[in-house]
């Protein structure tokens, strides 16, 4: 799996700069404007992107028939698109957070409060918006993959909204917000494995051609 | 002897095609060459025989083992028609991508190989032309202490020279005589320089598996006219086409037919005459 995923960060490795620096930028672009910690919400997300540049690539040099026939099984296959997933994800919430370190030095004021539920958001949406699209752009069409994963993430904000409103008939939202959307949190990382359990059982039996 | 991969009965089911219970062998130390139309059920075969689709019935038996595990793929070098490999990867990238992937990868054999074939190790793949791309997988497929290789149409659309080049590294594999070549190609020339067997597949069936020697030193075709195919003995016929001023007739034993008719022009047959007259001719 480590040579997948070594050949996943040479194609988006390009991408991958772009994006992190993109958020970097942002940051400190967005602090003058509104709270600087919502970059937050869209830090993953963004940084996710390349995982499907790499998707794309694979579909377009035809390397999913290729791979197929070196010694990783399909399973490992699919898990190392998850696992990539999840690690720009993680970066991309530490290049924000480093930016937002670098604001709160200059002064300015950046509460844990606003860090936790933006965090919570942005990684909510990032999973869902995996979950849906990773098993689509599989078995559906990988060279659309990008398309796909901004439809996903569209869907993944309607996702989190009925969620909350669903959380609201058993929980007071208002007053327990940070509970709220660390439930929703817990659920889209239930849906994210439970997505990477379909894809692989999917794909298992998928012929590829 | 030994069979490095042996098919049987390999049934596979589409809207608007079978492949219809497929059983050959690849004896190890040889070369296997599956040739047939396009569409005719070569690729098909070839990727059932890698696990890249399911089969429906049939068995398949790689080095000994019926399941395509890790082990047994470490030992199986694959080429494609086309690198199949990111094109913005240059070789050396891909030299560590593939170390991380296979465990018996051999980096001074694949190095070496590059040097051999004058790749340039540092320049994308996508900048490589097709010739140098096929090279490149090739090497891939040689740097892993392969013991099966299996190559589909890795030949196409190659100049004649590049082909020349492959060929010969394909001849220098099978010196081991652990080693085995399965190559499908439309490119029957080629495989008359290095096939030890040919196996002809026709819509979907085996039509024959039969030692290239016998082929091209026993087969033959009878070229004559209507008055003299009428008199031939039809059990010697396999397959006859007409064509605008003769009949050509397919027959299995060249030397046995000049005795039986010695006023008839029996020419020998090339691989392709043979699958163009089981193709067109008539039984």
């Amino acid at each position: 799996m480590k040579g997948i995923l070594l050949k996943d960060f040479y194609i988006a490795k390009s991408g991958i700069i772009v994006t992190l620096t993109a958020l970097f930028v942002l940051a400190f672009g967005l602090s003058f404007l509104l709270d600087a910690s919502s970059i937050l919400m869209l830090a993953p997300a963004i940084a996710t992107v390349a995982v499907y540049m790499s998707i794309t690539n694979d579909a377009s040099s035809k390397w999913n028939k290729n791979v197929i026939t070196m010694p990783v099984s399909r399973d490992q296959i699919i898990g190392a698109k998850y696992i990539l997933y999840l690690l720009l994800s993680a970066i991309g919430i530490i290049v924000v957070l480093a930016s937002l370190g670098i604001m709160s030095l200059l002064g300015m004021t950046i509460t844990l409060y606003s860090l936790l539920f933006n965090a919570a958001i942005g990684i909510s949406a990032a999973l869902f918006a995996g979950g849906i699209s990773l098993p689509c752009v599989y078995f559906f069409d990988a060279e659309k993959s990008q398309i796909v994963y901004m439809i996903a993430f569209v869907a993944s904000t309607g996702i989190i909204t009925a969620l909350v409103l669903l959380i609201n008939l058993f929980i007071p939202v208002k007053d327990n917000i940070l509970l709220a959307f660390y439930i929703v949190l817990a659920i889209s990382f239930v849906c994210f494995a439970v997505s990477y359990k379909i894809a692989t059982a999917v794909y298992r039996k998928q012929d590829i051609t | 002897m030994n069979d490095a991969l042996t098919i049987s009965g390999l049934t596979k089911n589409y809207k608007d095609f079978v492949l219809d219970g497929i059983s050959f062998s690849v004896p190890s130390g040889s070369i296997v060459g599956l040739i047939g139309e396009n569409g005719a059920g070569k690729s098909t075969t070839i990727n059932a025989t890698l696990g890249l689709i399911q089969k429906e019935a049939g068995s398949v038996s790689v080095l000994g083992k019926e399941e395509l595990d890790n082990e047994i793929k470490e030992q199986v070098g694959v080429v494609f028609d086309g690198s199949n490999y990111p094109e913005i990867l240059s070789p050396r990238k891909l030299n560590r991508v593939l170390k991380n992937i296979y465990q018996s990868w051999d980096e001074r054999t694949f190095l070496s190989l590059l040097k051999k074939l004058s790749l340039p190790i540092d320049k994308p793949i996508k900048q490589y032309s097709r010739g140098m791309k096929m090279k490149l997988a090739i090497s891939a497929a040689l740097s892993h202490n392969s013991k099966l290789l299996i190559l589909d149409e890795a030949t196409s659309g190659l100049d004649p020279v590049i082909r020349d080049d492959i060929l010969d590294i394909l001849l220098d594999f099978v010196q081991d005589e652990n080693h085995s070549i399965l190559i499908s190609s439309h490119i029957t020339t080629d495989l008359e320089k290095i096939a030890d067997y040919i196996v002809f597949i026709h819509e979907g069936k085996v039509v024959f598996s039969k030692p290239k020697d016998e082929l091209t030193e026993q087969y033959g075709i009878i070229k004559c006219g209507a008055a003299q195919f009428d008199a031939l003995d039809k059990s010697d016929i396999i397959v006859y086409r007409k064509m605008d001023y003769e009949w050509q007739v397919l027959i299995s034993d060249r030397t046995a037919m000049q005795k039986k008719y010695p006023k008839a022009m029996i020419v020998p047959a090339t691989i392709d005459e043979i699958m163009l007259l089981y193709v067109k001719g008539e039984k």
